[in-house]
């Protein structure tokens, strides 16, 4: 099929503005997009420009993308000037996803950073959605302070219901550490909640997302806990400007990201260099 | 490849027969010493191939291009343009015709422009500044005029040819011309990969990006230098129009990410990614070098880098 970047209409059907700066949008597309965790799209205010985006949930509806998107740039900042209704563009869905089988029956050990909880979310719900799911399912997750934590309450939820076993840290706090709902969390860096889970099962798969420094120090830690490279599974982000492999922003190690990537296994982020 | 021998007349009815079907372009140099490839008028002999200072990667790619006009809910496409001719296009230019088709070959302004182009091919007289990649393939052309012969390379070529008088073909196929210039021959190297990686920290590359002034001048002269940017802008009115426009790898801004954070934020960096795509390619393309030898860099860098002079000293240094 040829590519005229032309994007699909879609409707803003509702805004979480739960945390400052960082809020999640629920896209209503004109049209069926499918998309699975991992993917992003190319969200589009027509005559302001348009800008990557991963999806950040999964509820297996065809005709909506949700985005937690944080206001930091000219486009964001101007999204956030819409409403409930209004109406944007859309281009995608884009890049590999992560490669689901890989999960199946496993034990799966999630680790966010800041806004790399967002397409994790996305993983997590996939996870929870499949029927008589066999293996533990584990979520570190680290933020700036809590009033950032992204989806608190339902992560908490989660944890309190035992569906996942859930830790929080964050950089910065006055009152804590605190433990409460299943959920606890310490005043730290995201590796150190390791420690606190214990060593992975050897069969363990790992998604991680997160700032760079965040891969820099914990991708080669978990193969040195025993997990297989080959199941360590980090989501890249750059730039996209295109999604299809022609503008060359998001290239690293020679291989473009929007559409031989985002997610990588460690073994093949071994063979970029400058990816980590 | 089907040659075919043409006689005195041949090349001024080839040109009226192009002119009646194409818009046709062709490197002309300028009172200013500068070669461009230019609309060329029906007085005009068809140019000589020669390389034009902005090669044809703007004809097939315009340096701002129109993706589409309208609004999120009705966004049109640019109409059909006419179709074009592109003559005296010489052999390197040929080679960096053939990659982009491979890069935009899902593109579909690209592919609208393309699929309308006749390309007209001759040999380049050489040049000091050109230096020749490994190109044991042939170019793609329509047609590739030599002095007595003329060669077709597609049917639309063979169709023209045979509709036309002066030109009949040549019991046996003439053998395709050497068409390189005389340009220095670029260092073979087994593992240009492997001494990529290995060179990330070698001084060498920090001695290059200190000269360089990050200009971007080599990539927006390289034909095979494509990256994009895409902006948008309101027209007066409700219309909103969305382009892509040249980006360049050189640029700070190429590898910024929202909220800071810069992939490429050195002059090494960004030297070596450039490095990278000319020598061993992106994507799908990784192990196919994007440069054809063409030496326009080298003519417009002004702190006189040489690519092909970089990939020597590393050889060598990995020698040594």
């Amino acid at each position: 099929m040829s590519i005229d970047f032309k994007p699909m209409p879609a409707e803003i059907e509702n805004i979480d503005r739960t945390v400052e700066d960082n809020h999640l949008f629920r896209f209503r597309l004109d049209k069926a997009m499918p998309t699975e965790p991992g993917q992003f799209a190319e969200l589009s205010l027509a005559g302001i420009g348009a800008f990557p985006v991963s999806s950040a949930a999964w509820d297996g509806d065809e005709r909506t993308f949700h985005a937690c998107i944080r206001r930091t740039g000219r486009v964001t900042d101007a999204l956030y000037g819409f409403s409930e209704g209004d109406r944007v563009g859309i281009r995608g869905p884009f890049g590999n996803g992560f490669p689901l089988e890989s999960f199946a029956g496993r034990n799966v050990l999630l680790m966010a950073g800041g806004l790399g909880m967002a397409p994790l979310r996305s993983l997590l719900h996939y996870l929870l959605h499949q029927r008589n799911r066999k293996g533990e399912i584990t979520l570190l997750y680290g933020s700036r302070e809590p009033s950032s934590l992204l989806f608190r309450h339902e992560l908490e939820v989660l944890a309190k219901q035992k569906r996942i076993r859930l830790r929080f840290s964050v950089d910065f706090a006055t009152e804590l550490p605190w433990s409460e709902g299943g959920a606890v969390c310490k005043v730290g860096l995201v590796p150190e909640l390791l420690e606190d889970v214990g060593d992975p099962e050897p069969h363990t798969v790992a998604a991680v997302c997160g700032p760079p420094v965040l891969y820099a120090c914990v991708l080669e830690e978990l193969a040195q806990l025993g997990i297989d490279p080959d199941a360590v599974f980090a989501n890249l982000e750059r730039r996209m400007k295109c999604g299809v492999g022609q503008c060359c922003h998001c290239v690293t190690g020679g291989t473009y990201l929007c559409t031989q990537g985002p997610v990588f296994s460690l073994s093949e982020l071994r063979a970029m260099p400058g990816a980590i | 490849m089907k040659s075919w021998q043409f006689d005195s007349e041949f090349t001024s009815r080839l040109s009226e027969r192009l002119h009646r079907e194409y818009r046709l372009f062709g490197p002309l140099t300028g009172k200013d010493g500068v070669c461009r490839l230019a609309l060329l008028s029906r007085e005009d002999a068809l140019p000589e191939a020669k390389l034009p200072f902005i090669p044809l990667k703007k004809m097939l790619l315009p340096p701002r291009e129109t993706l589409w006009t309208g609004d999120n809910l009705r966004c049109e496409s640019p109409s059909d343009e006419l179709p074009y001719a592109l003559v005296g296009i010489p052999p390197c230019d040929l080679y960096a015709l053939e990659y982009l088709d491979r890069v935009f070959q899902d593109d579909a302004l690209y592919l609208q422009r393309r699929e309308n182009l006749m390309v007209v091919g001759g040999g380049c007289a050489s040049s000091q500044a050109c230096f020749r990649p490994d190109t044991s393939k042939r170019p793609s052309f329509d047609l590739f005029l030599g002095d007595e012969y003329v060669w077709t390379g597609s049917s639309e070529g063979e169709k023209l040819l045979s509709e036309l008088a002066g030109c009949k073909r040549t019991e046996e196929d003439v053998p395709f011309p050497e068409t390189m210039g005389e340009g220095t021959d670029m260092p073979g190297v087994e593992d240009l990969e492997g001494l990529f990686n290995r060179s990330s920290d070698w001084e060498l590359w920090q001695r290059v990006a200190e000269r360089c002034l990050s200009c971007g001048a080599c990539s927006a002269v390289c034909p095979t230098c494509y990256c994009y940017d895409v902006v948008d802008e309101a027209l007066p009115g409700r219309e909103v129009v969305r382009r892509r426009e040249w980006d360049n790898c050189f640029f700070r801004s190429h590898a910024l990410v929202a909220g800071g954070h810069n992939f490429r934020p050195g002059r090494k960096e960004r030297l070596r990614f450039r490095f990278e795509h000319k020598m061993l390619g992106f994507g799908a393309l990784r192990g196919v070098p994007s440069c054809v030898g063409c030496g326009r860099c080298n003519t417009a860098c002004p702190v006189d880098s040489d690519i092909s002079k970089v990939l020597a000293a590393l050889v060598e240094e990995d020698a040594s």
